[in-house]
C-alpha cells in the first residue's frame, strides 16, 4: 500500500477517534460519568450519516442530525440513568449499547442488517487521487476536532467546567451549593454524546460504508484507554491518549506484515493493551498529563497576583 | 413582631421507628447570631438536615422568608439564600481552595452552558469581583495563602474554615453552621465567631449555629435553643439559659 | 400449539447455566463492591481448560470439570491478590477496578486466543437429544439442571452450615464487624473469588458443550449473568437462584414471544439485557429485601 496514503490514513483516524476520546474525557474525566456505552452513539452518528446521505442530504447536514440524534438519545438516557450510582450507570450504558448493535443487526430494513449501508464521502472532487481524497478528509476532520476541542477548552475553563468538576468530586455538597446535579450531568452526556456522532457521521462517510460489525464493545474500551492514559480531565491528555493508541494500534499491525513473531500480532495488541490499562492504573492513575484546573481570565490574575505578592514579601 | 426569617412548624423525622427529631417548633429572626446545644444524638444536625431538604420532613412544615421549603430539593434552597455548612466537610478536593469558593457563588453568570461558551465578557468581569470577595473571606479564615493548593491538602482544622468560607461566599440571608469551631483550637474558634459577629454586623447575615463549645457560642449568640432527644427543652437569652436547672440535666443526665 | 413443557424445560436449562455462571459473580460483586467483568475470561477460560482436558489430553468431562475448577478457581484468587486488591487498597475507585477487570478480560481472551486460536472448538463426547413425551433432552442439559441443583444445594449448606459459610455471610454484610469478631476477612474474599472463578469455568464448559467453545464464550453471555446478580440483588447467592429463573423464563417466553410477532430470533439474547437497564433503573438493589440475605 502506498506509504504517504498510510499515513494519511493513520492521521484521519486519530482525528476522528480524538473526537471520540475528548467526548469521553469530558463525560469521564470531567464530570465523572462512566460511559462503557460510547460505540453506541458512534454508531448512532454513523447510521444517521448513512441512511440521510443515501437520500440527498448534504453532509454538513448529516453531521449535524448525527450530532442531534446522538444527543437525543443522550438526553434520553440521562433521564433515568443519572441518579444510578457510577458502575450502575456503566453496566446500564454497556448493556443499552448493546441492544443497539442486536437492533442495527437484526433490523434489515432499518440499515442493511449484516450488510450495512453504503456511504459516499462527503465531498468528493472528479477524478481525485486517493491522496487527494485523503486529504480532503483530513482537513474535514481537523476542522471538526478543531470546534470540538475549542468547545470543550472553553467549557471546561470556565465556571461551568467549574460546576462540573465539583459535582464530580461530590455531588451532594455540589447540590447544598445550589448546583442542580442533574442538568449539568445530562448536559455533560448529551454534548459528549453530540460529538461523537459527529466522529460517527465522519467515520461512516470516510470508510463508505456503515456495518454492524464495525460497532464492537472494543471501541468503547480502546476510547477508555485513550482517555485514561492520556490523563482524565486534561483535553490535551484526550488528544495525546487518541494518538498514542492508534499509532499502538497501527504499529502492530505493520509489525503484523514485517515481523515474525510467536504469537499473532493482533492478538498480542490486545493482551499488550491490557497490560498497559492495568499499569497505567496501578502505577500513574492520573494518566500522562494531569488534570487540569480551571483557568479563566481571574484565576490568572490571582496566581499573579500571589507570585506578586510572594516576590515583594523575599 | 418582626416575621419570622425561618420558621419550623412541629416538624418529627424519623429513621425506621425512631424519631430523632420530635415535634419541634422554633423560630429564628433576622440579623442574630441564633444558638442551637444539645447533648450528642440529640438531633440536631438531623434538624438541619431537614431545614435544608437532605431529609423531607415527615411531620411539621418549614418556612424560609415565608416561603414552604419543606418539600424543596437542597439547591433549590441555595437559590432562597439559605446555605448550609457541613459538619464534616465536604470540600472538592481535586479543586483548589479558590475553586471551591468560587463553586459556592450564587447566580454566576457563567454557570449556564451557552452563558460559559457565548458570554465570556460579562462572566469574566463577574468572575473576577466574585475572585475578590473571595479572596477577601479566605482572608479573614488565614486561608489566603492557601488559595492555588488543592483543597485536598488541607488539614483537619483548615477544612472546616474552608467549609465556612464556601457558606459565606453565597452571600446568604441565613447561614445554617454545624459547630463550626470544632476541630480547631480555642483561639481560631473564637476569633472564627469574631469574623461572624462582624459578618452580621457589615453584611447583616443571620446565622443559626449548631456548637458544642458553649462557652464560645454563649458569648456570640442572641438565642439560644437546647434540644435533647429529638424536642427542644428551653430556649432563651444564653445567660437565662445557662441559669437554669433543665440545662444541666441535659448535659449531665439525671 | 406451543409447546409449554418444553418451554419450561428450556427455561430450566437457561437458568440453571446463568445461575452456575452468576454465583460467583454476585458474591464477588457484593464482598469486593466492584463489576468485575473478568468473569466472563473465567467462563472462558473454564471452557478452554474442559477442552484441554477432556478432547486434548482425553481424560473425559468428569476431570474437564474438576480440573477448570480448581486452575481457574486458583487463577480467579491470583488476578485478584495480585492486580485488583492491590488496586482497591490504592484508593482506586469501583469505575478503576471495573476498567482493570475489563483489561485483564483482554489478556485473557487474548492469550486464550493465541494459544487456541480464534477457531470455533467443540466437544466431541455425543449427547444426542431424545424424546420423552412431548419433551427434547439431552444428558447433556439434564446434567446441566442437576449441576445447577447440586450447586444450590452446596452452597446453601455451605452458607448456612459451616463456619466458612458463616464468614461469608458475615463479611459479606458488614465487612467491619466481620473482621472485629475476628474473621479473616482477606481469606474469606480470596475463597470466595476461588469458589466464584471456579463455577464460572464449570458454566463455562456446559456452555462450551452446549454450543461451542471459542475466546468469546464468557462474553456471550456475561451480560444475562449480570442481569441474574442484580436481579438477584448483589451479593444474594438466593436471589440469584430466583433471578436466574426467572431470566431463564424470561428468554424461553420471549423466544416464544418473538417468533409469534415475527421478530428475529437474536433478539433473545436482549430479553436479558432489557431486564438488567429495567433493573438498575427501577430497583438496583434487586430481589435483595425479600429474602435473607445470603
Amino acid at each position: 500500500m502506498d506509504p504517504l496514503l498510510y499515513v494519511f490514513d493513520l492521521i484521519v483516524f486519530i482525528g476522528i477517534f480524538s473526537i471520540v476520546s475528548l467526548s469521553l474525557n469530558l463525560e469521564f474525566g470531567f464530570a465523572g460519568l462512566a460511559n462503557f456505552g460510547k460505540v453506541a452513539f458512534f454508531l448512532i452518528g454513523a447510521y444517521t450519516y448513512a441512511l440521510l446521505s443515501q437520500v440527498g442530504v448534504p453532509f454538513y447536514l448529516c453531521l449535524v442530525a448525527g450530532a442531534l440524534i446522538s444527543a437525543i438519545f443522550g438526553l434520553v438516557i440521562s433521564l433515568p440513568a443519572l441518579r444510578l450510582r457510577e458502575d450502575y450507570l456503566a453496566i446500564a450504558i454497556l448493556a443499552f449499547g448493546e441492544i443497539l448493535r442486536l437492533i442495527v443487526k437484526s433490523e434489515d430494513w432499518l440499515a442493511g442488517g449484516d450488510w450495512g449501508v453504503t456511504v459516499s464521502p462527503a465531498i468528493s472532487l472528479v477524478g481525485a487521487s486517493h491522496r487527494v481524497d485523503a486529504l480532503i478528509n483530513i482537513a474535514l476532520v481537523y476542522l471538526c476536532l478543531f470546534i470540538c476541542f475549542l468547545v470543550v477548552q472553553l467549557l471546561t475553563n470556565s465556571p461551568y467546567g467549574r460546576v462540573v468538576r465539583a459535582i464530580r468530586e461530590d455531588e451532594v455538597a455540589a447540590e447544598a451549593l445550589g448546583k442542580d446535579k442533574s442538568k449539568y450531568k445530562a448536559q455533560a452526556l448529551m454534548l459528549g454524546s453530540a460529538m461523537t456522532g459527529i466522529a460517527g457521521g465522519l467515520y461512516a462517510q470516510y470508510l463508505q460504508c456503515v456495518l454492524p460489525g464495525m460497532f464492537m464493545p472494543m471501541i468503547t474500551f480502546t476510547v477508555w484507554i485513550m482517555v485514561l492514559l492520556g490523563g482524565p480531565a486534561n483535553n490535551w491528555g484526550a488528544l495525546l491518549g487518541a494518538c498514542l493508541v492508534e499509532i499502538f494500534d497501527r504499529g502492530t499491525n505493520i509489525a503484523k506484515d514485517y515481523l515474525t513473531l510467536p504469537i499473532d500480532p493482533s492478538n498480542l495488541q490486545y493482551i499488550l493493551f491490557g497490560a498497559l490499562i492495568i499499569v497505567v492504573l496501578l502505577y500513574r492513575p492520573q494518566g500522562l498529563l494531569k488534570e487540569t484546573q480551571v483557568r479563566t481570565k481571574a484565576m490568572e490574575m490571582v496566581r499573579r497576583g500571589r507570585s506578586a505578592v510572594r516576590n515583594k514579601g523575599s | 413582631m418582626e416575621e419570622a426569617l425561618l420558621g419550623i412548624r412541629e416538624v418529627s423525622k424519623h429513621f425506621g421507628g425512631v424519631y430523632a427529631v420530635n415535634g419541634v417548633s422554633l423560630d429564628i429572626k433576622s440579623g442574630s447570631i441564633w444558638g442551637l446545644v444539645g447533648p450528642n444524638g440529640s438531633g440536631k444536625t438531623t434538624l438541619f438536615n431537614t431545614v435544608f431538604g437532605i431529609h423531607r420532613p415527615d411531620e411539621g412544615a418549614i418556612y424560609f422568608n415565608g416561603n414552604c421549603i419543606s418539600n424543596l430539593a437542597p439547591h433549590q434552597i441555595y437559590a432562597l439564600g439559605l446555605v448550609n455548612a457541613f459538619q464534616i466537610p465536604r470540600l472538592f478536593s481535586k479543586l483548589t481552595v479558590l475553586d471551591n469558593m468560587l463553586v459556592a457563588a450564587r447566580g454566576h453568570q457563567g454557570d449556564g452552558l451557552l452563558n460559559s461558551l457565548f458570554l465570556r465578557k460579562s462572566w469574566q468581569e463577574q468572575e473576577a469581583e466574585l475572585a475578590d470577595k473571595a479572596m477577601e473571606i479566605l482572608e479573614l479564615l488565614e486561608l489566603d495563602h492557601l488559595a492555588l493548593s488543592s483543597a485536598g491538602e488541607l488539614s483537619g482544622g483548615q477544612r472546616k474554615l474552608l467549609e465556612i468560607g464556601r457558606g459565606l461566599m453565597a452571600s446568604p440571608t441565613l447561614l445554617l453552621l454545624d459547630e463550626p469551631a470544632a476541630g480547631v483550637n480555642p483561639n481560631l474558634g473564637r476569633r472564627i465567631f469574631e469574623g461572624i459577629e462582624r459578618l452580621r454586623q457589615t453584611m447583616g447575615l443571620s446565622f443559626f449555629i449548631i456548637e458544642h463549645r458553649l462557652e464560645i457560642l454563649f458569648d456570640f449568640a442572641h438565642w439560644v435553643y437546647v434540644m435533647d432527644r429529638g424536642k427542644i427543652v428551653i430556649e432563651g437569652k444564653p445567660e437565662e439559659v445557662v441559669a437554669a436547672p433543665v440545662f444541666y440535666q441535659v448535659y449531665l443526665g439525671e | 400449539m406451543i409447546n409449554w413443557a418444553q418451554v419450561f424445560f428450556n427455561s430450566a436449562i437457561t437458568g440453571s447455566l446463568y445461575l452456575i455462571g452468576a454465583v460467583g459473580l454476585t458474591l464477588t460483586y457484593g464482598l469486593s463492591r466492584f463489576p468485575n467483568f473478568a468473569h466472563a475470561e473465567f467462563i472462558t477460560l473454564g471452557a478452554y481448560i474442559g477442552y484441554l482436558v477432556a478432547e486434548q489430553l482425553g481424560l473425559g468431562l468428569p476431570s474437564a470439570l474438576v480440573v477448570a475448577f480448581s486452575v481457574t478457581g486458583i487463577v480467579g484468587v491470583l488476578c485478584y491478590c495480585g492486580i485488583l486488591q492491590p488496586l482497591a487498597r490504592g484508593g482506586a475507585s469501583i469505575i478503576h477496578l471495573m476498567v482493570a477487570s475489563i483489561a485483564l478480560g483482554f489478556i485473557f481472551r487474548h492469550s486464550i486466543g493465541a494459544l487456541w486460536t480464534w477457531k470455533p472448538l467443540y466437544f466431541t463426547a455425543a449427547w444426542s437429544a431424545f424424546d420423552i413425551g412431548p419433551l427434547r433432552i439431552s444428558g447433556l442439559w439434564v446434567g446441566l439442571i442437576f449441576a445447577a441443583l447440586v450447586l444450590s444445594l452446596a452452597m446453601h449448606f455451605l452458607l448456612m452450615n459451616t463456619k466458612i459459610g458463616k464468614a461469608i455471610r458475615a463479611s459479606a454484610s458488614n465487612p467491619e464487624l466481620a473482621l472485629a469478631s475476628g474473621i479473616n476477612v482477606d481469606r474469606v474474599v480470596w475463597i470466595t473469588w476461588f469458589i466464584g472463578a471456579g463455577l464460572a469455568a464449570v458454566a463455562g464448559i456446559f456452555r462450551g458443550a452446549d454450543t461451542q467453545i471459542w475466546p468469546m464464550t464468557g462474553w456471550d453471555i456475561i451480560l444475562p449473568i449480570f442481569a441474574v446478580a442484580i436481579l438477584g440483588g448483589i451479593g444474594n447467592f438466593y436471589g440469584s437462584i430466583v433471578a436466574a429463573f426467572i431470566i431463564g423464563l424470561a428468554e424461553n417466553i420471549g423466544v416464544v414471544g418473538l417468533i409469534a410477532l415475527g421478530f428475529s430470533t437474536t433478539y433473545r439474547i436482549g430479553i436479558a439485557f432489557l431486564i438488567l437497564i429495567i433493573t438498575l433503573i427501577v430497583r438496583p438493589q434487586g430481589l435483595a429485601m425479600l429474602f435473607r440475605r445470603a
